[in-house]
């Protein structure tokens, strides 16, 4: 469902994707992980056509991203880092906004619109103005605007930031079920705990390079961290080891 | 800590400046140089005007400081206006406000950090105008520079007590309508009331005073000329002290700019001392949303679904309501002053119809800067709801496109019409001046898209960033420049058809062609290229 061969980004002369090779199955759910300035949002806007990548290849439910840009934007659904939303709609009218960009049929969306807000505990708040929504509340309404057009991949830069225990609940469950209905999820997460329960597979990127790739055992094995969880195989490879020495000058 | 405060906005911009590419110095350069051509054009128009009224026996001197005062007075009131529209922005929604007021940096500093910096967005294009007219005044005089460097000193503290009406004014509001409904039912009221004293003060007729025969005796006028205009403004002070300067009276100078000074820090150390019991209350106010509940109808849209954003979102921002007043204010003005002109013969009012494409395709050119070339980079941080979805972003432009141009094309008929009739221009010079100016508004509003698009400035907080960039001055710019090319080619066929007026028909079809070829490609390249160009740019943004 997401097919990435030799991707490169560069900014000047950063690269900040440098060579990278994917490939996300239908239904899996895949976890990219890595430290801050890794490259992992830079690859979610070049897998969702914000960015025009250096060299490569991205397509997504078999349509090739540079060429066939609006039938794989048609196929995807992103939430992105920061929840930015036209502050003088309302949580209803947003929806409604992005059920009409994705071609969604009018009787659904009567239909569904409402069954979103009330799944995201947002049917009191779907009158309101966004800008007196919460980071949170924000974040849920993007998410229930993805779900309304139901996409076949989703996108997710760190899905799970700002929403209360009830909620990120309710979002793992969602995405499970998506990915068992055959929906490919590709979720950047700093949360190694979600990732670890909700991955199949685990992607880890250091400086725009994938320097690990695999399920949690395989990812254990090319670390040699045998009986390690997520957390100590993902410090291990990126060097989170020289934070304990670095705290004992605290 | 306001040192430091300062200083991050001036490492800032030195690190801009050292990240630039060699295009991008290449491309600034080259606007830069447009600038200060178009810079140039303004102080050779005020030379030649100075110097003609210096040629006025008697009475040149006067009607050139009396000029002055009239320029800095216009420049005043323009400042004040444009700090009622910035200051609300910039002091209480700015991006960084959210850490400078969790730092621990008192209120009354955070306040005075964004009050400098909503005063300089609010004048510092309009104080740029005076540049070029007050080194036309130095050559006119022959003064040296040093009388420049007099103005350039008085100049920051006059800008300063210009803007520092709007910061009074929405601090206090602020403070007062704390509640987002209220507050903006005032600041509807409040525009209103600005728009009401613009008309009164317009209808006034300030112009019979400079016009000797509307007064009854030579005395009166020489009165009216020495007297001093609006004396208890900074405005007069500003016109007196330069005369001073310019007379060699550099202690009479010294007082003006003094005062300038004193009132300046008077002004803002008791807007200041306001703000700490002030600033809190309404910054407070301002981060809460409306709540308001609506009720969403799930009927079909009429029309496309960003074309219903755009109105939506367009009607529920109290901020437009204020400048659509002030618009139809500036429109009755307009055909106000046209009423006005003292016109004699039916030639000269025809020949004026035909002259109204250029001054109210300005007018139409002024106010695609307000609405039309921002409308993209107003997508502000939520364009990637845009970008990410299935959308052509030639489609977004286009709508944006028929956004804008439905009013720009209502305010260009009501001009054209209106003026064509209060004139009584004849046919053929009314039908050519009406469509010369529906086209114009076409042809800017498709010049304001593609510029915007080409210049996109996603992350800015207040829309006079957007409207005073490089791509603003851009946009304006060609589209002055396409309104003069507009005018230049159409003067032909008025020329035969005036030619004809005055019994001499002279109708020659190939100048007759040509002049409509001419105009075809004119609009064609005015719409095309900034389109092309925008929608590259927009595609490939990052």
């Amino acid at each position: 469902m997401i097919e990435i061969e030799g991707l490169v980004k560069r900014f000047g002369t950063h690269a900040a994707v440098a060579g990278l090779d994917l490939r996300v199955g239908s239904g899996e759910i895949f976890g990219f992980l890595g430290p801050n300035g890794a490259g992992k949002t830079t690859t979610v806007k070049l897998i969702t056509g914000l960015l025009k990548p250096t060299a490569g290849r991205v397509r997504v439910a078999g349509f090739d991203v540079a060429t066939q840009t609006l039938q794989a934007k048609r196929a995807m659904g992103l939430v992105p880092d920061e929840p930015f939303v036209y502050p003088k709609l309302t949580g209803a009218e947003y929806l409604r906004f992005v059920g009409e960009l994705y071609g969604v049929p009018l009787a659904d969306m009567r239909r569904r619109i409402p069954e979103l807000l009330e799944m995201f505990e947002l049917s009191s708040w779907g009158g309101e103005l966004v800008e007196s929504f919460s980071h949170g509340m924000r974040q849920k309404l993007v998410l229930a605007g993805i779900l309304l057009h139901d996409p076949k991949v989703l996108v997710l830069d760190e899905p799970m930031v700002g929403l209360d225990p009830k909620s990120a609940r309710l979002v793992k469950d969602i995405f499970l079920k998506l990915a068992e209905r055959g929906t490919t999820i590709f979720m950047c997460t700093h949360v190694l705990e979600i990732a670890e329960k909700l991955c199949g597979r685990i992607g880890i990127m250091i400086e725009g390079r994938m320097v690990a790739c695999g399920t949690l055992a395989e990812l254990r094995a090319q670390s040699r961290t045998d009986g390690l969880d997520l957390e100590g195989v993902f410090l291990s490879l990126t060097g989170g080891a020289e934070c304990s020495t670095l705290l004992r000058f605290l | 800590m306001l040192d430091l405060l300062l200083r991050r906005r001036a490492r800032s911009l030195t690190n801009t400046l050292r990240r630039f590419t060699v295009y991008e110095w290449t491309r600034n350069a080259a606007f830069a140089c447009a600038g200060l051509g178009l810079l140039y054009g303004l102080h050779y128009g005020f030379f030649r005007l100075l110097r003609y009224l210096m040629t006025i026996e008697l009475l040149g001197p006067l009607l050139m400081w009396k000029l002055t005062a009239m320029m800095f007075l216009m420049t005043l009131s323009m400042v004040t206006v444009s700090s009622l529209l910035t200051a609300l922005t910039t002091l209480y929604y700015s991006h960084d406000l959210r850490f400078l007021m969790k730092a621990p940096v008192s209120l009354r500093t955070v306040f005075l950090d964004k009050s400098l910096e909503s005063a300089f967005f609010a004048s510092w294009m309009i104080g740029l105008v005076l540049v070029p007219y007050v080194l036309a005044v130095s050559r006119v005089l022959h003064l040296g520079w040093g009388f420049f460097a007099a103005f350039a000193a008085a100049l920051p503290p006059f800008l300063l007590l210009a803007a520092s009406v709007g910061i009074g004014f929405t601090l206090l509001l602020l403070y007062l309508f704390p509640s987002s409904r209220t507050r903006d039912v005032v600041w509807v009221f409040s525009s209103l009331s600005l728009t009401m004293m613009y008309g009164l003060v317009r209808f006034a007729q300030p112009e019979r005073l400079i016009r000797p025969d509307a007064l009854k005796v030579v005395a009166e006028y020489l009165n009216f000329l020495q007297a001093p205009t609006a004396p208890y403004l900074p405005s007069w002070w500003l016109a007196r002290g330069l005369r001073a300067a310019a007379d060699g009276r550099w202690l009479d100078y010294a007082r003006d700019a003094a005062l300038l000074w004193a009132g300046a820090a008077a002004v803002y150390a008791l807007l200041v001392a306001l703000a700490g019991a002030t600033y809190f209350i309404g910054y407070s106010g301002a981060q809460e949303g409306t709540l308001r509940r609506r009720v969403h109808a799930f009927a079909p849209l009429l029309g496309p679904a960003l074309l219903w954003k755009e109105w939506v979102i367009f009607r529920r921002d109290v901020k437009h309501w204020s400048q659509m007043m002030l618009i139809v204010g500036l429109v009755f003005v307009y055909l106000f002053s046209i009423q006005r002109l003292p016109l004699d013969s039916a030639d000269l009012r025809s020949l004026v119809s035909f002259l109204n494409v250029g001054t109210a395709g300005f007018v139409i050119a002024a106010l695609g800067l307000r609405f039309t070339f921002p409308s993209v980079s107003l997508e502000g941080r939520s364009w990637w709801v845009l970008r990410s979805a299935p959308l052509d972003v030639g489609r977004v432009m286009r709508q944006k496109f028929a956004f804008s141009a439905v009013p720009m094309l209502t305010v260009a008929l009501v001009l054209g019409m209106m003026t064509n009739h209060i004139l009584g221009a004849d046919r053929f010079t009314a039908w050519l001046s009406l469509g010369a100016l529906l086209t114009v508004a076409l042809g800017v509003c498709a010049m304001g898209v593609g510029f915007g698009s080409l210049f996109p400035r996603f992350s800015v907080e207040n829309i006079h960033q957007i409207e005073s960039s490089l791509g603003g001055f851009v946009y304006m710019a060609s589209s002055l420049f396409y309104i003069g090319l507009t005018l230049a080619i159409l003067a032909a066929p008025m020329q035969m058809h005036f030619s004809e007026r005055f019994g001499r028909p002279v109708w020659d079809w190939r100048v007759l062609a040509f002049s409509a070829a001419s105009w075809l490609a004119l609009n064609l390249f005015a719409c095309v290229t900034p389109w092309i160009l925008g929608r590259r740019a927009l595609e490939n943004h990052e």
